[in-house]
């Protein structure tokens, strides 16, 4: 459904007269618009491989395990034989993404039969990271046991206090020390601030409000993503940098790994990873490192289970009641902010702040560009414990939910699309012709046989009106 | 021959459709602003009135709504 | 393009759905009384090797899968991973994933320290038993789970043992809990078919394999146990085949077609006894005539 919303929102903001929405992808996403080259290099590291086989669809990740021990190419047929008749539509998704990730390559096979292959780079690293041998990953040189160790809780509260920084920077809260120029280069570079135009001081963006809803782990890596944008300009090695975040990202939380054999390049971007709080480093030099909560699992976008299971993660502060009230027990100025954006607050005490959902706080937050799906997800991801408990399938109560979406809705009675009207064809058969050229170049958005009236998306009208001229031309 | 016009092609539902036809008509906007009228759900109208479309539109909606919390103080 | 677009987010939906965590627990016969091990002990370590790459591969599929693997003895079942204790420091030897070694080193150290300490050699395993603690730790995880986050649970059993009847209401009583809580209880039989604990299987709704050559153990597990019970139904994996249903009598423990039911407790009987030796019960000892009014004949 998001997804869909998204899409269409894509098309359709350049008449919308409104920015662009925050886009979240994931890895699959990001890897997908890289070159099959840049995916072979990746795929030489098994961490890569082993990040990669993780974000796949269920069936995907059968088919692969099926076929990791399989030397020669499996006929198509024999793998679609192995779904039932029913999600017929699933596999043919999963084969799609599986070719596109360059996962496995079409070969054919002695009697024309067309075969899947799986890309002899990823089988070898998969297997590696499954079953042993090759070398080992770069941080695991042996250390002593460190005299100062880290436990849990002090690397949450670390990485807790270097995240929000960043965070309060965003919404211009007093404490500004403490984040880099490096950093705030990232957001300006992500969008999610922009230079004011006046005195040139960074200010949040609309995209910057949204990014703030997210939950922590999209928020880290949609940032991650941005930064690894501009690795490159940094003259860092991009796969290198890939390979190194993901070597963290399966790392264990309370550990210390070394720093010794990391090139220079890898040096830097810990560094830079240090700073965002996704590992922690006594010194510069110390020579090792903690990776923190933030670093671990960082492709998982999704799945709440992972952090709901450790015992130690922060707890859910907020309740909403069915009479629209939101009471959050919360004294960070952060997260008062945030509820802020679309409630309108009536109390607050020194741990708990009151405030209640309103038709015009809500829209207030919509015509900032928060969408509904955003402000319902960010209480469900903070409802408190309290709220979890009842066995129904949404911790919200329904009619706020749902009352949240009508408002929306509401906002959303026209849709509005940029484009150019054609009429008054001479004929039936001219009329044909442009319609089937616009159709199969995606341009058309809107058609009637019978008045021969068209409209084109404003993209396409140049192209649209080019054919027409050779068209007319040819006639 | 070929006519072509540019503007915005709004797709709304038929009573919203009947509002936009009321306010074209008795230019409640300082102007006429439907350029041609396509089918039931289709409007296509000229670009510059969209500022002041949605404005109109979201005042409508303002005076149809009513609050459904109370904030008891 | 449309259409294209509605396949997507229909299959993006059905993956979604089953986005929880997953629980398995492994249970790994590994009385050295068995059939196979006695004749070839080296048979155990491909075994272990198998599990435990399989294991690994349940572990790959998602950051927050949980594994247990228990190992079932003569004479007593004990968890070996994770171990009893803190967990062992390992470092990367090779480009394998940490918690990969960690897995394997774990299950090896505790693995040869269970099979050094035990010398007495009984034929049976107490499968049962293994099954009823795998069932106590997955309530203890349910239990202290975090409102709000779903488990699904199963039990993987592999053995090469046989089938005993002498453990009969044991393995009622753990497939009707199991059933209860929603554990399925998966079975891949090694060496010989195994009537009892495929009842099990058929009553959770799990899989039973006897695996015809133990060649390919590995494979066997990846294709038929990997997939999770949400995504066996997209997939075709072995049908189920009639499950003998026949229950053993509680006087010696064996298979019966037809027997004596005590009409109070329901206790079987293969041979027509005075007093029930479950409830105590007294019937009279039947004339000619009143034979078909004291006890019925029952068909299982």
């Amino acid at each position: 459904m998001a997804q869909n919303d998204t899409k269409s929102n894509h098309i359709n903001n350049s008449a919308r007269l409104q920015p662009a929405n925050l886009e979240c992808k994931n890895l699959h996403d990001y890897l997908k618009t890289r070159s099959p080259a840049v995916l072979e290099r990746l795929y030489n590291h098994p961490t890569i491989c082993l990040a990669v086989y993780r974000e796949l669809p269920e069936l995907a990740r059968q088919y692969v395990i099926r076929i990791l021990f399989v030397e020669q190419p499996v006929p198509q047929a024999v793998i679609a034989s192995w779904g039932h008749q029913k999600y017929a539509k699933e596999h043919s998704h999963v084969c799609n993404v599986l070719s596109e990730l360059s996962v496995w390559q079409e070969a054919s096979i002695r009697g024309g039969l067309a075969g899947w292959l799986l890309s002899p780079t990823f089988k070898r690293n998969l297997k590696i990271a499954l079953l042993g041998g090759g070398k080992p990953w770069t941080m695991s040189s042996a250390l002593d046991p460190d005299n100062k160790a880290r436990d849990v809780a002090f690397l949450d509260a670390y990485s807790a206090e270097r995240w929000e920084c960043v965070l309060h920077y965003m919404v211009g809260s007093q404490q500004q020390e403490g984040i880099s120029a490096d950093a705030v280069r990232i957001l300006l570079h992500a969008g999610l601030m922009k230079r004011d135009e006046e005195d040139g001081s960074p200010v949040i963006t609309r995209q910057g409000f949204q990014f703030l809803l997210l939950d922590r782990q999209a928020q880290v890596w949609h940032f991650i993503l941005q930064y690894l944008d501009t690795v490159e300009q940094r003259g860092l090695d991009l796969v290198e940098c890939l390979t190194f975040l993901f070597q963290l990202s399966f790392s264990t939380l309370g550990k210390d790994y070394s720093t010794e054999g990391m090139s220079a390049g890898l040096l830097i971007f810990l560094q830079h990873l240090r700073e965002f709080g996704l590992v922690y480093q006594r010194k510069r030099k110390a020579g090792r490192f903690y990776p923190t909560r933030l670093a671990l699992n960082i492709t998982c976008l999704q799945d709440k289970g992972a952090i709901v299971l450790e015992e130690d993660t922060p707890k859910g502060y907020i309740i909403v009641e069915t009479n629209y009230r939101i009471y959050a027990y919360t004294d960070s100025n952060l997260q008062v902010a945030l509820i802020g954006l679309f409630t309108e607050l009536l109390y607050r005490f020194p741990n708990v702040v009151v405030g209640v959902l309103t038709r015009d706080s809500v829209r207030q937050a919509l015509k900032g560009g928060i969408t509904a799906d955003q402000i319902i997800g960010y209480l469900t991801q903070h409802a408190h414990t309290q709220m979890l408990t009842n066995e129904t399938k949404s911790p919200l109560p329904l009619t706020v939910i749902d009352q949240i979406k009508l408002w929306e809705l509401e906002r959303n009675r026209l849709v509005y699309s940029e484009g150019v009207l054609y009429s008054q064809f001479l004929s039936q058969a001219d009329f044909n012709v442009l319609k089937e050229y616009a159709q199969t170049s995606g341009y058309l958005i809107w058609c009637n046989k019978e008045k021969r009236t068209m409209v084109v998306s404003k993209a396409g009208h140049d192209d649209v009106k080019k054919f027409w001229k050779r068209y007319s031309k040819g006639n | 021959m070929v006519n072509v016009m540019k503007g915005v092609l709004v797709k709304c539902d038929s009573a919203m459709k009947q509002f936009l036809l009321h306010l074209d008509e008795t230019m409640k906007l300082g102007k006429k602003f439907i350029i041609q009228d396509l089918d039931e759900t289709h409007l296509f109208i000229s670009a510059d009135i969209l500022d002041v479309l949605q404005a109109k539109i979201d005042d409508l909606m303002d005076q149809i709504s009513f609050p459904v919390t109370e904030k008891g103080n | 393009m449309n259409n294209t677009e509605e396949i997507i987010k229909d299959a993006i939906e059905d993956v979604s759905s089953t986005d929880d965590v997953s629980l398995l627990v492994i249970i790994l016969d590994t009385n050295p009384g068995q059939r196979i091990l006695r004749e070839n002990p080296h048979t155990l370590t491909q075994i272990i090797d198998s599990v435990i790459a399989f294991a690994n591969a349940h572990l790959l599929q998602k950051a927050q899968n949980k594994l247990v693997i228990m190992a079932c003895h003569s004479r007593a079942s004990q968890f070996i991973y994770p171990g009893l204790g803190k967990a062992l420091d390992v470092r990367q030897i090779d480009g394998q994933y940490e918690a990969f070694t960690l897995v394997e080193k774990t299950v090896k150290l505790n693995l040869s320290k269970l099979l050094s300490e035990s010398i007495t050699v009984s034929n049976e395993s107490l499968l049962a038993g293994a099954i009823a603690m795998a069932l106590c730790y997955i309530h203890r995880i349910h239990k202290s789970k975090p409102p709000g986050c779903k488990i699904n649970s199963r039990i993987l059993v592999l053995t090469a043992s046989g089938d005993s009847a002498s453990q009969y209401m044991n393995y009622m009583n753990v497939f009707f809990t199991a059933q209860k809580q929603n554990v399925v209880i998966d079975v891949c039989a090694i060496d010989q078919h195994l009537s009892l604990l495929q009842q099990g299987c058929d009553i959770t709704n799990g899989m039973y394999l006897k695996i015809p050559q133990l060649q390919g153990l590995l494979q066997y597990l990846l294709w038929v146990f990997l997939p999770e019970p949400p995504i066996r139904k997209k997939l075709v994996l072995p049908p189920p085949v009639k499950v003998d249903y026949r229950a053993a009598c509680f006087c010696h423990r064996e298979l019966i077609d037809i027997g004596y039911v005590c009409s109070v407790c329901l206790s079987i009987f293969c041979k027509f006894s005075p007093i029930c030796t479950t409830c105590h019960t007294v019937f009279k000892i039947p004339g000619p005539l009143a034979v078909k009014s004291k006890k019925k004949k029952i068909k299982l």
